[in-house]
């Protein structure tokens, strides 16, 4: 996991505009990056030094709560030598410097930030030290070996030279940038693997954080929009009289996505547009019931249409053993963030400003610039705080909305979605069906697994809108939309964590059906494996109570003795005690790999007066080396209660193509009292780090309804489960 | 003219009676810390206090708040125990519901400064949370409990 040199300065190298960046197809040039003042030591596109000795980081990533922003500040920290709390950090504008060299995007997903970033950073924060240190060389003509960085200074070992970064500033932009670096091996760490202060928890408890949603450009009104309640209607007419009548109402108009209320705050545009009325073309064909979807999905389940992804040979007979098998179905979920999606645009001579919480600006910036019909580089990206994003907000169709608005307009607005708007035009986690089979033999092993799985391809929608950032615009949409079809027929986000099994099984298949639905698609917290997960853990379950066999012994027959899977659950295990509940407790556990990362959990339940009650999640994680402990925990104990949410509450159901929910009453989450008690184990490791985000949430699911079938013995396959 | 105290200090303003008290906080005073979340009063991100007591801004017509003592998030000064300890357990993820999580917190903690695990939880079950920091709520409200010679603010003893 090393970068080589040339790898690195293609990565971070944009100082003076000269752009080595590997990866050109963004088309548009991108304009050379002006961040701070010429007065500032610049070594790269994410660092600067100010002459006063502040140091500011750009955070490529979107900080949405997994606390990439404190990750991100302790690996530049540990190698610059400055405490984390004295680094101060911006959100980075849309530049090609800060395109993540993976997912060719400036995209915040798949857990991929620190995975992909832990050295890039380090060499910047290396990189800037050395040069620093160059500067203090030539300042005090010694050499190399007899000067070391310290908190924020550069000292000499005998102790007779102390100089502050600040004074280095001067001398520092004027040299040429020492990149070729060696990093600080693990036992000189200060920070990494112990920095346990989030660095934006003081802004979040006073009140200063700033979100999208307080984005306030001078002069700004506030609008909301009446979208269609179906998703492929829109506006034929409609009468505005008795909206504009409200005080303080200013415009009502329609545009392509519905008609736009705009008024002098959010109170009295929401009132007038409680009057407007609108009538939209009626919805077309395809499925637009729950109730159609889920049996569409079954049936494809018995057809013979599946487009495989794995298909290893079985050594066994295939007569041989006993056959198990299980049906499995989930539902559509909506993300529901805490803060309603918004934006603000502001429009400028050659084109706008936007300020939004996004997890992809770059897109959203393709998005604006399409829906304005300027060239990209004529919208600028003031990116936010995100109230939660859970994958919602890569999608950028509440910036497609602003724009629109703005563009007639002509006045600074911010689109504020109501909760309801936000529940009702979400881009879901697709429903979905599974229905695996297998066979297990006297001595407990398992023969001819075959997983095939049921569903709307969310690449198919998602990958068309991406790849207009991704691609030059002049690539039509239909070539893009051909991609995204071919995608679809295999989606990857369809199958993850159902052909990657760590399992040794003898003769896997796994194979999918893409049902398309005319209901928006996107990803949600860990995607794929926030279902496969489900089926796959608990079918395993299944084959061990049908082999006779506890489910951790079972796994533990199935996973290689030296595999990360088997250490983890053993872990997990072990921290619950499995095995050895307290008399009246109920144990499920489910092992799961994603975004790299390996989590294990035990989900224990007791019966009151005949009912499930959680009493306590117990989870193991090997994330690779750890960089902040207590945000590892956080994401672990988050990601449970994002899972525990949509096991228990979470579904989406749709009539005549529009959704039935609306707010939290009926999209109920997790509150304070329904929260179990949480153990969280992280496992030492030194290899590179991998994803923290999302893995803790595909195992909590299987393990509650494994837990349920062990307190109960009732097998639960579809999602959500049934509490008594 | 509508007049009442916000953070100590005299309002007054000119503004449809029937305005929930959280919009005119965020869009006719500017105060942007409270959060606007569900607007129906379930998810308790707009939590303010009206005379001490914790309220959901969201669904309380300003009307109601006339001649009353409002305190919001920016009111309770940034080194309340409560922020204090909220920094401390590194409670915030996200931080959206954060600043109404606090505001019920300290007025829980002004009501009963001793409260077990078990009334912080009824307390603050109206509190939604998507990024899951239930334990931490807990735990950070627990530590502002232990402290025994923590006397509550003045505004929740009127």
């Amino acid at each position: 996991m090393t970068l080589t040199r040339r790898q690195f300065i293609r990565n971070v190298s944009v100082a003076g505009g000269a752009l080595t960046l590997g990866f050109q197809l963004t088309g548009c040039s991108a304009k050379p990056l002006q961040l701070g003042n010429a007065t500032d030591f610049q070594p790269d596109a994410f660092l600067r030094i100010e002459p006063d000795g502040q140091v500011i980081l750009q955070i490529p990533k979107a900080e949405m709560g997994q606390g990439v922003v404190t990750g991100m500040v302790t690996l530049v920290a540990e190698e610059l030598e400055v405490h984390p709390s004295k680094v101060g950090y911006e959100m980075a504008p849309v530049h090609s410097a800060f395109t993540d060299p993976e997912m060719r995007l400036q995209i915040t997903g798949g857990s991929a930030s620190i995975r992909v970033y832990h050295e890039i950073l380090r060499q910047v924060g290396a990189s800037a030290r050395e040069t620093l240190i160059a500067a203090a060389m030539q300042q005090t003509g010694l050499s190399r070996d007899v000067l070391e960085a310290r908190d924020g200074q550069v000292c000499s070992v005998d102790g007779s030279v102390n100089l502050p970064y600040a004074e280095l500033v001067p001398a520092a932009l004027n040299l040429p940038v020492v990149t070729d670096v060696a990093l600080k091996t693990a036992d000189q760490w200060q920070w990494i693997g112990r920095y346990e202060q989030r660095v934006d928890a003081a802004v979040k408890t006073d009140g200063s954080a700033r979100f999208g949603m307080d984005a306030a450009p001078e002069g700004v009104l506030t609008a909301v929009l009446l979208r269609c309640p179906w998703f492929d209607g829109t506006v034929e007419s409609f009468d505005a009289e008795e909206a504009l009548q409200t005080p303080g109402v200013q415009a009502v108009f329609a545009t392509e996505y519905g008609v736009a209320v705009v008024a002098e705050g959010y109170w009295p545009a929401r009132q007038a547009a409680g009057k407007v009325k609108v009538s939209f073309t009626p919805p077309g064909g395809g499925l637009r019931d729950s109730t159609a979807i889920n049996d569409a999905l079954l049936a494809a389940l018995d057809g013979d249409d599946f487009a495989s992804v794995r298909d290893d040979p079985a050594v066994a007979d295939a007569e041989q053993g006993t056959l198990v098998s299980g049906r499995y179905s989930v539902p559509f979920l909506a993300h529901a963030a805490m803060e309603p999606l918004n934006a603000t645009c502001r429009l400028t001579a050659d084109g706008c400003e936007i300020w939004v919480g996004s997890q992809a600006p770059d897109v959203a910036q393709d998005v604006a610039s399409r829906v304005l019909g300027v060239p990209r580089d004529a919208v600028v990206i003031h990116n936010q705080f995100l109230g939660g994003g859970f994958g919602r907000r890569a999608a950028a169709d509440n910036v497609a909305e602003v724009v629109a608005i703005a563009r007639q307009l002509k006045r600074p607005v911010k689109l504020v979605w109501s909760r309801e708007d936000d529940m009702r035009h979400d881009w879901y986690r697709p429903a979905m069906a599974g229905h695996i089979e297998a066979r297990v033999h006297a001595d407990g092993t398992v023969s001819h697994w075959q997983h095939r799985i049921a569903g709307p391809s969310i690449n198919q929608q998602v990958l068309p809108v991406l790849m207009g950032a991704m691609f030059p615009q002049w690539v039509p949409g239909g070539a893009r939309q051909l991609v995204g079809d071919f995608v679809g027929k295999k989606d990857f986000a369809s199958v993850e964590g159902s052909k990657e099994l760590p399992y040794a099984f003898d003769g896997v298949s796994v194979s999918c059906h893409n049902v398309p639905v005319p209901i928006p698609l996107g990803y949600w917290r860990s995607v794929g494996h926030s279902h496969n997960a489900f089926v796959v853990e608990s079918f395993v379950d299944e084959l061990a109570h049908a082999a006779g066999i506890d489910p951790v012994e079972f796994r533990r027959k199935h996973l290689p003795a030296d595999s990360r899977e088997r250490r983890v659950m053993d872990a997990a295990a072990e921290a619950a005690n499995w095995g050895h509940a307290a008399a009246g407790r109920f144990q499920g556990i489910a092992v799961h790999d994603s975004f790299h990362s390996c989590v294990a959990q035990v989900v224990e339940l007791s019966l009151v007066d005949g009912k499930p009650k959680l009493e306590h999640v117990y989870c193991a994680v090997d994330c690779g080396q750890v960089i902040n402990p207590d945000i590892v925990k956080d994401q672990m104990i988050g990601g449970i209660v994002f899972a525990l949410s949509a096991a228990l509450h979470g579904e989406i159901t749709l009539k005549d193509g529009a959704v039935v929910q609306s707010n939290y009453h009926d999209y109920p989450l997790l509150r304070q009292t329904d929260t179990p008690p949480m153990t969280v184990v992280l496992l030492e490791s030194t290899a590179p780090p991998t994803g923290v985000g999302e893995p803790g949430t595909p195992p909590a699911p299987p393990a509650l309804a494994n837990a349920l079938f062990a307190a109960t013995g009732e097998r639960q396959r579809r999602l959500p489960l049934r509490l008594g | 003219m509508l007049a009442f105290s916000l953070n100590e200090r005299a309002v007054e303003l000119e503004v449809d009676p029937e305005t929930p008290l959280l919009w005119v906080l965020r869009d006719h005073l500017s105060l942007l810390g409270t959060r606007f979340g569900c607007g129906m009063g379930l998810c308790g991100a707009c939590t303010v206090h009206l005379d001490g007591a914790a309220i959901r801004s969201c669904s309380t017509p300003v009307s109601l708040v006339a001649g009353r003592s409002v305190t919001t998030i920016e009111g309770l000064g940034g080194n309340h125990p409560v922020q204090r300890a909220w920094v401390e357990h590194n409670v915030p993820q996200c931080g959206y519901c954060q600043s109404g999580q606090i505001m019920s917190a300290a007025a829980l903690l002004a009501s009963n400064p001793q409260p077990d695990e078990d009334s912080i939880r009824q307390a603050m079950s109206g509190n939604l949370c998507r990024c899951g920091t239930y334990h931490k709520v807990q735990r950070a409200i627990l530590s502002v409990a232990a402290v025994a010679h923590w006397e509550p603010v003045a505004e929740d003893v009127s």
